[in-house]
């Protein structure tokens, strides 16, 4: 067992459990007031001008519709083609379009060459997943240096983003910047980068660890397995939280309605214990929020 | 140019000014209002207030808290605002907005995107503090390196530097009135991150913990409201007197007599004005009345105390002071035995009783709410009543609120009927939930204290009265009378603060108003103009 092993058992432990244990967290957070914004992408017709239920007489006596679809006609675009920065911030779209889709492609590399690993060389099947996966890890790496390259000269030259960035920015982009480019320097020096990786793959699939791939392999799997370890515990973990952010704050119109489960989540909400010091609130860390909010103080 | 502002410069320098503005940066308006010299020029802040009062951050003041007099009481402020910060960052505190806030707190990218979606910050000439992420980047720091484990280590490398003292805390204090909770900004963030959000949760601490907000909103606010009954003074008593003297004027006016039911038990609606309206605007309530009785509706006002007041302050800064009076409207209505609450022009009333309280409101509380636009829609195309539109043939143009627009998405009703009504009807640009706010949101435009009017119609504001001038840019001058349709009380009080400041009646002559009076116009019934057509 090397270092190199090792350190990627652990790293896709770590990530795993971390990514589960920040999801349940958030997952579990106390049903939140609404505060939603539009267009809410679920309304069916109205989202085309930002319309919401409210437009409705009697709304509460009106069967909702939703359309998940059209959450995913929001999110899809975001996510592969950086739709936000394209409409608000172009001078930064073409580089994140390109750092975001060269990790995809990186993400979507790594996966082909276990499934090329798995399915074996040998294999009509697996020669074919040898290919495709060659030709997904070039075009990822490289676009992946230049997008993420452009991102660093960008958050540097411009006063704009340099002036609010700490050096976590900086640190982040480095890091993404060095997995990209040994990464592409792998596939430059021609030493078959995919049956390194899948032959690395198929090691730790099944756990018959041997050395370290040499050269600039190593170096790239060590980066690798180390931004999978640190990733995590970063702002990059966007990339699910967006779920949250989206679905579960920005387009969260669900009615209060009486009997629901919402309701019962927000009664038990309303029994927590309050300390805040402000006079006007009086609260003393035993009363709770519902007795806070029902003395409005004026028979005193 | 505004001179660059660090992160970090928030805690130097104390007793200094952090930023300042100046009129040649501001964002340019159309002609005849883009004459440097022709702008109104600032009230100074007062010797006597720079002396007491904490005023470092730009050239105005909003909150007005007294300056500490020793290094200790600076220090006790200090821990009390990290205090605060610490039960927001709890479930039992601040379930209200954990979740959203724990997103926004972690996974903001420092892109900058949301900058230029602020009105402020663009019309301001692009000054540093008045960028969305400006304030949210200091109390992200100041959270990565005061609470997070290991922030006194790890803070600076992750969050960034900064460093926490009675300066920072004091420009925060004032810095989170200076985002008018539009929350245009959310809108453009790829990631989902809401920086508005953190202006909102900023005041709370201000207010929940430190027992800190500006006097309007809070002591002359949620509290009189919650105490006699409005936030205008006006008591039982006093409403009812007022609204029999406006039903005396309807008549007067139109021709249309009616009387305004009180208490009426059973009433289908239970129509709630902000109360400033009855005041301010006594044309607004008289034209709800007239259409709900030509259209037969079965309503009611409420003569007990809150329950003729549809404001809820406590949505800009305080979630008791919200749920407070948001509980108060509800038990009222179900004393009544309403089926349903409608809600009158008045965005922000609109959100804090059908969006923000809704799941505040728990079993018999949980009276169903309506928009008013909604309502007024129905009645409009139901045909009970005649409209010629003909009598509303000048152009008018549509103000969006925020809080009814981009955060409940009542967006088509109201433009419906305009579309409707109003032959000369056009779009601002942008408009629905892309609108600029008025700049008197989250309760800019009730706050006029020291200099702080200069502020909010200078910078605030400027967007706002651009767009409106570029939406009758076909009529510039005078000649023609037109019409700035704005559904929302507040943002008509800032509407007409900009208006008298820059004299807009006078060299573009546009006058602004509600709905209802537009529907009003167009009645059959009514004799004459219902709109008056003079600067108030």
């Amino acid at each position: 067992m090397t270092y190199l092993h090792i350190l990627t058992y652990a790293s896709v432990a770590v990530f795993v459990v971390a990514i589960v244990v920040r999801a349940v967290r958030l997952a579990t957070t106390p049903v939140h007031l609404r505060w939603e914004l539009y267009p809410v992408a679920h309304e069916k017709d109205r989202v085309r001008y930002g319309g919401s239920y409210f437009e409705e007489l009697d709304w509460w006596t009106k069967k909702r519709e939703k359309s998940m679809l059209g959450e995913l006609k929001v999110m899809i675009p975001e996510i592969l083609l950086q739709k936000g920065l394209w409409e608000n911030n172009r001078s930064m779209w073409l580089w994140s379009l390109l750092m975001h889709n060269g990790l995809y492609l990186v993400i979507g590399f790594a996966g082909l060459a276990i499934i090329g690993a798995l399915a074996g060389t040998a294999t009509e099947f697996g020669s074919l997943i040898k290919q495709v996966a060659y030709i997904v890890g070039l075009i990822g790496y490289i676009i992946g240096v230049i997008g993420t390259a452009g991102l660093f000269v960008l958050r540097i030259g411009s006063y704009r983003l340099r002036s609010f960035s700490p050096p976590v920015a900086y640190f982040n982009l480095l890091f993404l910047l060095a997995l990209f480019a040994t990464g592409t320097y792998l596939f430059a020096v021609g030493n078959e980068p995919v049956d390194a990786i899948a032959g690395f793959a198929h090691e730790l699939i099944t756990f018959s660890p041997n050395a370290v791939p040499a050269g600039i392999g190593g170096l790239h799997l060590t980066i690798a397995m180390l931004f999978v370890l640190y990733l995590p515990f970063t702002h990059m973990t966007h990339f699910f939280t967006k779920y949250f952010t989206y679905h579960a704050v920005r387009w969260n119109d669900e009615p209060n309605l009486p009997g629901s489960k919402l309701e019962k989540a927000i009664q038990r909400q309303l029994g927590y214990p309050v300390s805040w010091a402000a006079p006007h609130l009086k609260a003393d860390g035993k009363k709770n929020w519902a007795d806070i909010a029902l003395d409005t103080g004026e028979d005193k | 140019m505004p001179k660059h502002v660090k992160i970090t410069d928030i805690g130097k320098n104390p007793g200094q000014q952090l930023t300042h503005v100046n009129l040649a940066d501001l964002l340019p308006l159309p002609p005849p209002y883009d004459k440097l010299d022709e702008q109104p020029k600032w009230a100074k802040i007062k010797p006597e207030h720079k002396e007491k009062l904490e005023c470092t951050l730009d050239d105005t003041i909003a909150v007005g808290f007294p300056r500490p007099k020793t290094k200790e009481e600076e220090q006790e402020l200090v821990d009390k605002f990290l205090s605060g910060l610490e039960k927001l960052l709890t479930r039992e505190n601040n379930w209200t907005f954990l979740q959203p806030l724990l997103l926004t707190l972690e996974h903001c990218a420092k892109c900058q995107t949301c900058n230029d979606a602020c009105p402020i910050y663009t019309a301001s000439g692009k000054n540093d503090v008045y960028r969305p992420t400006y304030r949210s980047e200091v109390w992200r720091r100041i959270v990565g390196k005061y609470l997070k484990p290991g922030g006194k280590f790890f803070g600076k490398f992750t969050s960034g530097d900064i460093e926490l003292n009675w300066t920072t805390v004091s420009r925060l204090m004032e810095l989170s009135y200076r985002c008018t909770l539009c929350r245009r900004c959310a809108q453009t963030c790829p990631i989902g991150v809401d920086n508005g959000l953190i202006t909102h949760e900023l005041r709370k601490v201000f207010s929940q913990e430190m027992g800190i907000a500006p006097r309007e909103i809070h002591e002359k606010g949620s509290v009189q409201q919650l105490t006699v009954g409005s936030s205008t003074g006006m008591t039982p008593l006093v409403v009812k007197d007022n609204i029999e003297f406006i039903d005396e004027d309807m008549y007067d006016r139109t021709g249309i007599k009616y009387e305004t039911p009180w208490d009426k038990k059973g009433a289908d609606i239970l129509l709630i004005h902000n109360a400033g309206e009855i005041l301010a605007w006594p044309e607004n309530p008289g034209a709800f009345a007239i259409i709900l009785e030509a259209a037969g509706m079965s309503w009611t006002m409420s003569s007990e105390k809150v329950g003729y007041d549809g404001i809820n302050y406590g949505l800009w800064y305080d979630d008791f002071q919200l749920a407070r009076v948001a509980l108060k409207h509800a038990e009222i209505a179900k004393k009544l035995g309403v089926k349903k609450i409608v809600m009158g022009e008045c965005g922000h009333a609109h959100k804090a009783i059908q969006v923000i309280a809704d799941r505040v409101y728990q079993g018999e509380y949980n009276i169903p709410r309506e928009s008013a636009m909604t309502l007024l829609e129905d009645i409009v195309f139901s045909g009970k009543i005649k409209f010629d539109p003909a009598k509303n043939d000048f152009p008018v143009t549509l103000h969006d609120p925020c809080n009814m627009v981009r955060l409940m998405g009542i967006v088509e009703p109201q433009r419906r009927i305009l579309r409707y009504l109003c032959p000369q009807f056009r779009e601002m640009t942008p408009h629905g939930v892309e609108n600029y706010c008025c700049g008197g949101g989250s309760g800019f435009a009730i706050m006029s204290g020291h200099n702080f009017q200069d502020w909010r119609l200078s910078v605030s504001g400027r967007m706002k009265l651009k767009q409106v001038l570029e939406a009758f840019d076909d009529y510039p001058g005078p000649e023609q009378k037109k019409y700035l349709c704005a559904p929302c009380s507040n943002c008509k009080g800032q509407l007409r603060d900009l208006f008298g400041y820059y004299n807009v009646w006078e060299k573009s002559r546009i006058q602004y108003g509600g709905l209802v009076e537009l529907i009003v116009n167009a009645m059959v019934d009514v004799k004459g103009e219902f709109i008056e057509w003079e600067f108030h």
